[in-house]
């Protein structure tokens, strides 16, 4: 099973580097095999280690396995090794599985794209940086890779690096990560210092003996972390932007796979999480109101893909709102759910977007039911697995995250379901306008362009149409997996990993499905309302325009942090830099010239002023040594 | 022991010394000059020597030996330059050739 995680974990570095290495040397179309092929070869290892730990026994299902000492400094050692246990090898099978099927679509995207190997090597990284999060055995490796996926976010958000706006965006999701990394590992150095170890064990054995200050500083800086990885408020403001990436990117890293950490995170370390609850529930109250402003801003955003990208947002903030009041399994189900549909919409918004030549804004769009039949299909699919309609994939899985939160009860329990629920009102709103306005309606004259071109011509090769139709039957079916008061298969096998705080009763969950539901055709009823009238979702001009600008985080972030700094740049240079560093240097120069100057007129050139100067100067240095013995 | 004392030796040296660092410093001619060198370091060498003497101890003698090599070389040296200069017809005047001057 441990060998299974390993070949998993290696085989995507394998490929990168093989591509990197290779070079030239391999065809555009051979190193777009051979990341794909390596993904899948991890997703049969994820798979092996995957049925071999379910054939353990309950408590045998955690295994570590330490390749060998990394680091060892003092009592401290931190060993390269992995964690296979229920809730890494699930994580292992997503990471893996929507990684391989999106690897795969990128060969007929990417095709004919200048710098395909780059790329392929860069998802590769990207693969293997996530294997390393999420199979990581201890806090040290767990940074290890939360550092590498940041770095490869970066690459790929920035790989079209001809574009001013794609460099700024990979730029600015950079540094909000930065700021993540950095707390988190001030965490891990708080954890060395008051518990001496990194290990999960050692380390979740020791929380409840610290003292609650350190425990809540510990837990604020892991939630730093997860809230800059995962985008939510009030580091949010990067994910948008890296819409400028590659659409497939946007699907594996901004959608599926990377965003999502911060869940993994939460529910990795719940019982720093558990020790600090004041924390644990700021996580869940960071999820509910970005889940409301991601759903807000979404209502009004033009692109196809950004409508997408809030709508993330919106999604993890779910994943945060379950992980914090401590459904974890439901949590991860979300995450899972979610990687499915998600990975859904982006891979058809891909295909949108390549039909109508590179075209984003949905206002250009419209009518392309007919031209795109299948992906028409998938893309509805992923909708309503998206708002929640039963028996798709979001239904199950959403819904229970809410009815954990009925069942957790209280101030906060209420104020998060409420919340949530509201959420799934702008979720059907924002989404369905997304789906009519790009398939709905009159063809636009843009599409009717496109139909004449040679992009116009069908819905892909094979390599683009068979990931979509895989993640089309998984948004489809991948939320059976648990159905209340039938079977919990799922969770109870993550439960294995992060036992549940909260448990919904069978009529929670029912009422809330009922709830839910309701509030999505609601939502989607809106927004035909809105379509067939022709009108926008928000009418009002003025929060039309608050929303328009993102509720002005990106302002205050200017106004805060960007202005401040270069303000602060520019008297230091005018007050310092100037006068002091230049005109210092400038004057050490001139006198040194000057000096020089003066001292040359002593070499004459006459030998015999050098001569009687010698003289002159033994005899000083004579009467000197004389006087001072 | 006996001959004059170290006095004497001592006076002859440092007046040779003198004479030496006269003729560096006052003639112009680089013959001249290389030879007032020669006898600067002669001057040195009979100092040496005649400590050695009076100490009972060689060493001075020894350093008389390597004095007299580094003279040689010097003469060497300081000729070769001479017979260039005048090779190429530069005037023999130490206070024209100031090629060096800063």
């Amino acid at each position: 099973m441990v060998a299974g995680a390993w070949v998993c974990l290696l085989a995507p570095l394998a490929g990168a580097l093989a591509i990197a290495l290779a070079g030239t040397r391999i065809s555009r179309r051979t190193a777009g095999w051979v990341s794909t092929l390596t993904t899948f070869v991890a997703f049969g290892g994820a798979l092996v280690s995957f049925l071999a730990l379910w054939a353990e026994s309950p408590e045998d299902r955690e295994r570590l396995s330490t390749a060998y000492t990394w680091l060892a400094a003092g009592d401290l050692e931190v060993g390269f090794e992995i964690l296979v246990d229920p809730l890494s090898s699930v994580m292992m099978l997503v990471v893996s599985g929507v990684g391989g099927l999106i690897v795969w679509y990128s060969m007929g995207y990417m095709a004919g794209d200048d710098e395909e190997r780059r790329y392929f090597a860069y998802m590769s990284l990207f693969v293997f940086s996530m294997l390393v999060l999420v199979e990581a055995g201890n806090f040290l490796l767990l940074l290890v890779g939360w550092g590498l996926v940041g770095l490869a976010s970066y690459l790929l958000i920035g790989f079209w690096h001809h574009r001013p706006e794609a460099v700024a965006a990979a730029k600015k999701a950079f540094v909000m990560n930065a700021i993540g990394d950095a707390t988190f590992a001030l965490a891990a150095v708080l954890l060395i210092w008051e518990t001496g170890t990194l290990e999960y064990p050692g380390v979740f054995e020791q929380v409840d003996g610290l003292s609650s200050t350190t425990v809540n500083l510990v837990a604020l800086g892991l939630l730093g972390g997860a809230v800059a990885k995962s985008a939510q408020i009030p580091l949010h403001t990067w994910l948008p932007d890296a819409m400028e990436g590659p659409t497939p990117v946007s699907a594996l890293i901004h959608a599926a796979t990377m965003v999502t950490a911060g869940v993994y995170l939460l529910v990795r370390t719940h019982p720093v999480f558990e020790a600090a609850p004041d924390v644990q529930h700021l996580a869940a109250l960071l999820g509910a109101l970005t889940l409301l402003v991601a759903g807000l801003v979404a209502l009004v955003q033009w692109d196809i893909k950004r409508v997408i990208a809030y709508s993330t947002m919106s999604q993890i903030g779910y994943m945060f709102l379950g992980a914090g009041i401590g459904a974890y399994g439901f949590a991860i189900f979300h995450l899972m759910t979610h990687a499915f549909f998600k990975a859904l919409l982006f891979l058809a918004a891909g295909v949108v977007i390549h039909h109508l030549a590179d075209e984003q804004d949905i206002r250009r769009m419209g009518g392309l039911r007919r031209e795109l039949p299948r992906t028409h299909l998938a893309f509805l699919v992923g909708t309503v697995a998206l708002v929640g309609l039963p028996p798709f994939a979001g239904f199950w899985s959403k819904d229970a995250i809410l009815a954990s939160a009925l069942a957790e009860g209280g101030a906060l329990g209420w104020v998060l379901y409420v919340a949530g629920l509201a959420g799934v009102l702008l979720t059907g709103a924002y989404a369905f306008r997304l789906y009519f306005a790009v398939f709905r309606g009159e063809r636009s004259a843009r599409a009717a362009h496109a139909a004449h071109e040679e992009h116009g011509s069908g819905e892909g090769p094979l390599s683009i149409l068979v990931p979509v139709g895989i993640l089309a039957a998984l948004s489809a079916v991948g939320g059976l997996l648990s159905i209340p008061g039938v079977w919990h298969p799922f969770t109870h096998w993550v439960g294995e990993s992060a036992e549940a705080l909260v448990e919904p009763t069978t009529a929670q969950d029912y009422v809330t499905s009922l709830v839910a539901v309701a509030l999505g055709l609601v939502g989607a009823g809106f927004a035909h309302r809105a379509f067939a009238g022709g009108r926008y979702l928000v009418t009002s001009p003025a929060a039309w325009q608050v929303l328009e600008h993102k509720l002005y985080f990106d302002d205050l972030y200017d106004a805060l942090f960007y202005r401040p700094a270069v303000a602060l740049s520019n008297a230091l240079r005018r007050e310092v830099e100037e006068p002091l560093v230049e005109r210092s240097l400038e004057e050490i120069g001139s006198g040194t010239i000057q000096v020089g100057g003066e001292v040359g007129r002593l070499q004459s050139g006459l030998l015999r002023t050098y001569a009687i100067a010698i003289a002159f100067a033994v005899a000083v240095l004579v009467v000197v040594f004389v006087a001072v013995r | 022991m006996s001959g004059p004392g170290i006095g004497w030796y001592l006076i002859v040296a440092a007046t040779l010394f003198g004479i030496g660092a006269m003729g560096v410093m006052l003639r112009r001619s680089p013959l001249i000059v290389l030879l007032s060198l020669e006898i600067m370091l002669n001057a040195g060498s009979l100092a040496l020597i005649a400590f050695s003497r009076q100490l009972g101890n060689l060493d001075g003698q020894v350093f008389a030996l390597a004095v007299m090599a580094v003279a040689a070389a010097e003469v060497a040296i300081g000729l070769g330059l001479i017979v260039a200069m005048a090779r190429r017809e530069m005037p023999l005047d130490v206070d024209e050739a100031t090629v060096l001057r800063g």
